[in-house]
């Protein structure tokens, strides 16, 4: 099931049927992902029927399990240029589907790789694909995979 | 959040707005098409630059997003592309950027992207931003169509416009360019154009400019110009002055037009409603407006002027003989004579005229054509009245040469009439009144000269008006009667006719018919007058009929231009058939000099009254031409021998000598001799010596009232009463006469 605050809580199709797990989700939803913005997607879809959620959700999912794969081979290669790209990519994505820090560490990576050689941002890449790795867990949590 | 940006009724009512999306990262693409298609637009996604073309190479989309970063070809070059793709050059194109991207914002607009946005998951600002767009797009458009229908409005009007702001910084339009006859993109400036002004209207021009800058007043004036081809136009110029805040002019802008067309049309109508079209001689209107200005500047500089009326002599014989294209040719040639006599101008005047100098009444000087043939020569400038009669001898030199129209030499003649200002009139109407009087006076001695008004024409001509002005009512006021002088054959006192003499009861007064005849004739009133005499003479002859058995003819005289009448025939026929009476009652007398003055006209009209049984009979005889031969065409009965030779008779042998040579003559032609005028037994004697045996005159009878017919022929014919009777008996009795011509031979 998709846990949603605020006020309506649509019989989205893209819940889960299989509801009534709440502890199954150990880690905050909350926390990674911001549900102000995933009741803004839900604003897109108000009465679920196209299933707007679900499908944006896994289509980030499915994007951030490469991208994750991809930003550990480009940061292996010092591939700054690529680096910075999906840095950039996944800064919009992960802004809209609420995964706020994620997109700030996008954010913070793309903008110092313009002036730094990857080699430089260790910490900082290790911190984003940490990060990522949250998102992905509490999306799958949201999709119950 | 509102689900929808506020839209306009335009937005609404138009087709969902296509949108070609595009973005690499898949999630950010799904949702901004999620978010646009419910906010009414048609999204077409596309992940990739190069995808992106493909689709625009098959379909036009009204808006494209384009993401900024993207694998090659990123945001920049799609656009850059885009834009060199035909159709797309004005297609709107927004970038969506990061939003600490400045360096992404300069190249979107370097790229040629109509608007950047940054990305943001606020759907209603994007949305707001692509309506905006499109309503931009769509206002561009029509702003563009509406200023190429301008522009194909202004090349159809040769308008064009400009701005002009002061010291030769002028601006034309493409079609202002055009209408100087320049290429669309030329640069050029005042000097320039003003060059093209011929020198003296670019004198005026410039002062005028000067005047109106230095006052910053509208300007309007048409500007001729001289294209660098050689064509001539002229221009038409409309400027109003611009002023800054601070209301201080800072220039013109203002509109241009190719207005020769125009003008030519304008100086057309100007023209034809100035000249005649035939002869292209200044007609009636230009030449009173002539007459007065010349009359004006005589009256300033003390000097006279002279008016010439000129009235061709017979031209209606021209006209009706060799048909009205040749008297349109023979007018046109007289024109031209009269022309050359004249320091003649033709330039279509107006208002220029007031900018002439001193001399400029010089230019007033030509020949006009008032209508038909009469023409009228307009002397701003003479000395006296000998310098008018020059020009008068001149005119009639000119007239008197043969003309050579309609495949033959015609001799056509002038009277001329002149007027002189001040003397003989101080308006242009007593000018052109006296030149008439002072013309008529030359049509009624004789035609074919020029006669100088004087106050003794004007006296005359105010009797004759007055004259004509009664003779017009006579007819319907009933003051018209014909008396009638019997024609007898003396040899059995018989009387064989009567002539019908026209009387004329003015006021108690008989007038006689020589005080009003040739007036009647002059003013063409002898046709109404013959007519009603033919009908009152039809008439007569049934009362006659009636009450004495008159079987007769009665004559009646008729000028020759009733014979060019069509109706002639018919008139007669009517007359005679509403009274019942046969054709043969009607005689007609026609004098020799008005047979001989008409002759062509005359003949058929002859034949077609003989066909009817309408006699003829030529009046005053032996006065006229010496030749008689065309007397053998004509198909007449009678002649009437002048009285001019029997008041002679016994007095001059050439009397008697004229009258055998009559007789002989028709006898030979089989024609009837009449003597006129007989009033003594000595005359009656030697005609009927002779061989004149018809005769009529004051010793048979004076003419009488219709009433007294019959009593004198009761009194002097049937009673054998009358002193003529015996003699003429006798000479009867006593002689043979085998030249005796009685009837015809």
């Amino acid at each position: 099931m998709i846990r949603l605050p605020g006020p309506r809580r649509p019989r989205s199709a893209a819940a889960p049927a299989s509801g009534g797990a709440p502890g199954a989700a150990a880690a905050p939803p909350a926390a990674v992902l911001d549900p102000r913005a995933i009741e803004r997607l839900h604003e897109l879809d108000p009465t679920g029927s196209q299933g707007v959620v679900e499908r944006v959700l896994r289509a980030y999912q499915n994007a951030l399990a490469r991208q994750i794969d991809e930003i550990d081979a480009a940061r292996g290669a010092d591939d700054s240029e690529r680096l910075s790209r999906l840095a950039h990519t996944l800064k919009s994505s992960s802004a809209s589907v609420g995964a706020v820090r994620l997109s700030q560490l996008c954010a913070g990576v793309e903008r110092a790789l313009r002036t730094q050689p990857p080699a430089a941002l260790g910490a900082e890449v290790e911190a984003l694909i940490h990060e990522a790795r949250q998102v992905a867990a509490a999306v799958r949590a949201i999709l119950v995979v | 959040m509102s689900p929808a940006a506020p839209a306009t009724a335009d937005d609404r009512t138009r087709e969902k707005p296509r949108v070609l999306l595009v973005d690499d990262d898949e999630v950010t693409l799904m949702l901004t098409a999620i978010a646009l298609r419910e906010r009414g637009f048609q999204v077409v996604e596309c992940e990739s630059g190069k995808r992106a073309l493909e689709i625009l190479a098959e379909t036009t989309p009204d808006i494209v997003v384009l993401d900024a970063l993207m694998p090659e070809p990123d945001g920049f070059t799609t656009c850059r592309l885009l834009r060199a793709m035909p159709g797309f050059e004005n297609v709107p194109v927004l970038m969506l950027t990061g939003l600490d991207d400045d360096a992404s914002i300069t190249r979107a607009y370097e790229a040629g992207a109509t608007d950047f946005f940054v990305k943001s998951s606020q759907w209603s600002l994007l949305d707001g931003r692509l309506r905006y767009l499109l309503r931009a797009s769509r206002t561009r458009l029509e702003l563009e169509r509406s200023k190429a229908k301008l522009a194909r409005a202004q090349d159809l009007a040769r308008m064009g416009s400009f701005d002009w702001r002061g010291q030769g910084r002028l601006v034309l339009s493409g079609e202002a360019l055009r209408v100087f006859g320049y290429p669309p993109a030329e640069s050029t400036g005042l000097r320039a154009l003003l060059r093209m002004v011929p020198a003296e209207d670019r004198r005026l021009l410039v002062r005028m400019l000067r005047d109106a800058t230095k006052r910053g007043s509208v300007f309007t004036t048409d500007v001729p110009i001289n294209l660098w081809d050689g064509g001539e136009r002229v221009i038409h110029v409309e400027a109003e002055p611009e002023f800054n805040e601070q209301g201080q002019a800072i220039g013109y802008t203002g509109i241009l037009q190719d207005v020769t067309d125009r003008r030519v049309a304008e100086d057309k109508i100007r023209h034809l409603a100035n000249f005649d079209a035939l002869t292209g001689l200044p007609n009636r209107r230009q030449l009173i407006w002539r007459a007065e200005r010349a009359l004006d500047h005589a009256k300033r500089m003390q000097h006279q002027c002279a008016l010439l009326l000129i009235d061709l002599d017979r031209f209606k014989v021209i006209n009706d003989t060799l048909g009205h294209h040749s008297g349109d040719e023979l007018l046109m040639e007289v024109a031209r004579r009269l022309r050359g006599c004249v320091r003649h101008s033709d330039q279509v005047l107006d208002g220029a005229y007031e900018l002439g100098g001193l001399r400029s009444h010089r230019s007033l000087e030509a020949v006009g054509r008032l209508g038909g043939d009469e023409f009228v020569a307009l002397l701003p400038e003479v000395a006296d009245e000998h310098d008018a009669d020059r020009v008068a001898q001149r005119i009639l030199e000119v007239t008197r040469e043969p003309i050579f129209v309609g495949g033959q030499e015609c001799f056509v003649t002038a009277s001329v009439g002149v007027a002189m200002f001040p003397r003989d009139g101080g308006t242009v109407a007593d000018l052109m009144r006296n030149s008439d009087v002072a013309m008529y006076s030359v049509k009624g001695t004789g035609r074919n000269a020029a006669a100088i008004y004087g106050p003794q024409l004007a006296g005359r001509g105010r009797e004759k008006l007055e004259l004509e002005t009664a003779l017009h009512k006579a007819i319907e006021r009933n003051e018209l009667v014909l008396h009638y002088q019997p024609k007898i054959d003396v040899r059995n006192a018989r009387l064989i006719g009567v002539e019908a003499l026209m009387r004329w009861q003015r006021g108690g007064r008989l007038v006689a018919p020589g005080e009003f005849i040739p007036l009647a004739e002059e003013t063409g009133l002898i046709v109404p007058l013959s007519e009603w005499a033919m009908g009152e003479a039809a008439r007569q002859a049934r009362t006659w009929q009636q009450s004495f058995g008159f079987a007769e003819s009665i004559a009646v005289n008729l000028p020759s231009r009733l014979f060019e009448r069509s109706n002639l025939i018919d008139h007669i026929h009517h007359c005679v058939t509403t009274q019942g009476v046969p054709h043969r009652v009607i005689m007609l007398e026609i004098t020799e000099d008005n047979l001989m003055k008409d002759l062509q006209n005359v003949i058929p009209a002859l034949h077609r009254l003989n066909e009817i049984g309408v006699e003829i009979a030529i009046d005053d005889f032996g006065t006229g031409y010496s030749s008689l031969s065309y007397l053998t065409t004509l198909p007449i009965s009678e002649l009437k021998i002048d009285r001019s030779f029997v008041r002679d008779l016994g007095v001059s042998p050439q009397s008697s000598a004229v009258v055998t040579a009559i007789i002989a003559l028709a006898r030979s032609l089989g024609l009837r001799v009449i003597a006129e005028g007989v009033e003594t037994l000595r005359q009656m004697e030697v005609l009927h010596r002779l061989g004149v045996v018809v005769m009529q005159g004051f010793l048979f009878s004076r003419p009488v009232a219709p009433g007294d017919l019959e009593s004198w022929l009761d009194q002097s014919v049937r009673s054998r009463a009358a002193p003529w009777i015996g003699q003429a008996t006798e000479l009867e009795a006593a002689a043979e006469h085998p030249r005796a011509v009685s009837g015809r031979v």
